[in-house]
């Protein structure tokens, strides 16, 4: 170190600090501490505040949160992956369709005999299709060198698609309830299971996107492919890599919608995609590649559960929910631009 | 006189085609260590293209690469930079969104030792201490913080960035795609230094210029390059401005061709 270099070398802890207090996830945590404070007031006798709404609320957000991981790989690598609502739905109609078909018909006592293998099966069969959807996205952007835009677009589709053809349309039925009750409905010290497994699973990817070189090089490819490829990165295995990634969530997400309802809910998710990206993007994660947060991202996807559950409680019809995160996410964005100036 | 090892980089009959225009048509070029060679011609001569061959970045259509007499493979950059070339590209190939330490090891990050390494997880720490002993060892004193995203940095800044990283990756050469277009005097003077710091290493250095003053300053050689093809390779000292730009706009043959015995 000579004498004549400048002494500005890291930032101090109250830099950082300050810094933390200024970003997006704190933003979030603002707004959603003000949405449970607004609900409590205003839900009769406060019960926004309950142990079983908070908890309704946590479970709802699960797969939301799945999805919202994913896309933050896939927005951060600069692309974007319209498929994951679809995705998750063909997924659960598959896995839906393994476990009933595993498990067979009921007992005379109404028990399913092999239900914990026909489960266990069912959700490796979610992982493995979301995986090979993520995949097959990954290698139409990078092989045929289509817009990720367009190419999500056509997958979005043929998902959609495929899910209808595989049940005629209708939802899975006589899938055994111990899905439910075993893992959906279940909770691990009052917080939901599907919530712990989303939570571990978004910290596990939180640490990937932050803190290895997979994840720096899908930041690096989305804050300049050209840049990033000419440094040695190998753009198109990053490129594939946050797609499946994103897959793979849709995918687990969908395993978590039979653990919830008990069935599949394929016309459930017209507008799932659209919360999981709003999220992203309210999270602080760039349209346009090069920065994204996991943890923004996460903590972004309980504002529209919120809404939900709190305008059902106040007695506003649940349709309102859509007006207020289309709201939100364009105030979101503009104070993201005025920030960034 | 200097005792001649094997130059460090062979590059022969280089061709490159991209549809109906053809580039390069055939692209040479010798590097010895310790030489600074200067690769000029007007634009759309075939500089950044023979570069591109070389560096990787581009798959020849024919041609011949060898690093210290062993044929390096085509077409990779990962394998241009395993064979110890690196190279400055006119657009920097820099990731904007990430910090001055993270742009210089992508794809060379640092892990942490022991088992979170072995996990996969990066060791900030040491690469920005890494990235401060590099400032230091080039003599840069214009970065303030290496934990600044680069597209906050101004141009200069970068280009001694991109520099940087460059060198800290060549075992044998940097290659500079016109590492002061676009820099005022004061920050060129200083890119030439780290040319000069680079050669002084023991290290080829290929430099793409159209600031010919400055290239007359720094470099041991000169090639010229019109249409595609390298016409002239000539010592420095012998040369004056006004003849490279004679042989770069095709007024006068190589000088070499005309002393030569037919």
């Amino acid at each position: 170190m000579t004498a004549t270099q400048p002494t500005l070398r890291a930032p101090s802890n109250r830099a950082r600090a300050g810094a933390l207090m200024r970003s997006t996830p704190a933003y979030i945590v603002v707004a959603l501490v003000a949405l449970v404070v607004v609900f409590t007031i205003i839900s009769p006798e406060g019960r926004f505040l309950d142990a079983t709404n908070l908890q309704a609320v946590g479970r709802n957000s699960a797969g939301l949160v799945l999805l919202a991981v994913g896309l933050t790989f896939v927005l951060g690598a600069g692309h974007i992956d319209l498929s994951v609502g679809a995705t998750l739905v063909l997924s659960s109609v598959v896995a839906g369709t393994v476990a009933v078909d595993i498990a067979g018909p009921p007992s005379a006592s109404g028990a399913f005999p092999s239900a914990g293998p026909a489960i266990a099966v069912a959700a490796l069969a979610a992982v493995v299709v979301g995986g090979i959807a993520g995949l097959v996205n990954g290698l139409l952007v990078t092989k045929l060198k289509v817009n990720s835009f367009v190419v999500t677009l056509g997958t979005m589709g043929v998902a959609t698609g495929a899910a209808q053809v595989l049940t005629n349309g209708s939802n899975v039925a006589g899938i055994p309830p111990d899905v439910q009750t075993s893992f959906g409905l279940n909770s691990i010290a009052g917080i939901p299971l599907p919530l712990v497994l989303a939570v571990v699973v978004a910290l596990v990817a939180g640490v990937v996107l932050s803190q290895t070189s997979a994840g720096r090089h899908a930041l690096a490819i989305g804050s300049s492919s050209d840049g990033a490829m000419r440094a040695g990165v190998n753009v198109q295995r990053s490129t594939i890599a946050v797609f499946v990634i994103s897959g793979l969530m849709a995918g687990i997400a969908g395993f978590l919608d039979i653990t919830r309802f008990g069935t599949t809910a394929i016309s459930g998710h017209e507008t799932t995609m659209l919360q999981a990206l709003s999220a992203v993007i309210i999270g602080g994660t760039s349209l346009f590649g090069g920065r994204a947060s996991v943890l923004g991202s996460v903590l972004a996807t309980f504002i529209p559960t919120m809404l939900l559950a709190g305008f059902v409680m106040v007695g506003v019809s649940s349709f309102y929910q859509n007006i207020a995160i289309g709201a939100v996410l364009i105030i979101a964005v503009w104070l993201d631009q005025l920030r960034g100036k | 006189m200097i005792v001649r090892q094997p130059p460090v980089l062979r590059a022969t009959g280089l061709a490159k085609s991209f549809g109906h225009v053809q580039a390069l048509r055939h692209g040479e070029l010798t590097v010895h260590a310790g030489e600074v060679v200067a690769l000029v011609g007007d634009n759309g001569a075939g500089k950044s293209t023979l570069i591109s061959c070389i560096s990787g970045a581009h798959l020849p259509d024919a041609g011949e690469v060898r690093v210290d007499d062993r044929p390096m493979p085509l077409g990779s950059i990962k394998a241009a930079m395993e064979h110890g070339i690196a190279t400055v590209y006119q657009g920097l190939a820099m990731a904007p969104d990430l910090s001055v330490a993270e742009n210089l090891f992508l794809s060379c990050e640092l892990r942490r030792p022991g088992l979170l390494g072995r996990l996969g997880l990066l060791d900030k720490k040491a690469m920005r201490e890494r990235a401060w002993e590099l400032m230091d060892s080039l003599g840069i004193t214009t970065l303030q913080d290496v934990t600044l995203p680069v597209g906050d940095l101004s141009g200069g800044q970068r280009q001694v960035v991109a520099v940087a990283r460059a060198v800290s990756r060549a075992g044998r050469l940097v290659i500079m795609d016109e590492p002061t277009a676009a820099l005022g005097a004061r920050q060129s003077q200083m890119v030439i230094e780290t040319i000069r710091a680079t050669r002084d290493r023991g290290l080829g250095v290929v430099l793409i210029s159209h600031d010919l003053p400055r290239v007359l300053e720094v470099a041991d050689r000169i090639v010229v390059m019109r249409l595609g093809r390298v016409v002239a390779d000539l010592p420095a000292r012998e040369l004056k401005i006004g003849q490279i730009v004679a042989l770069m706009l095709g007024e006068q043959n190589d000088p070499r061709e005309e002393s030569l015995p037919a």
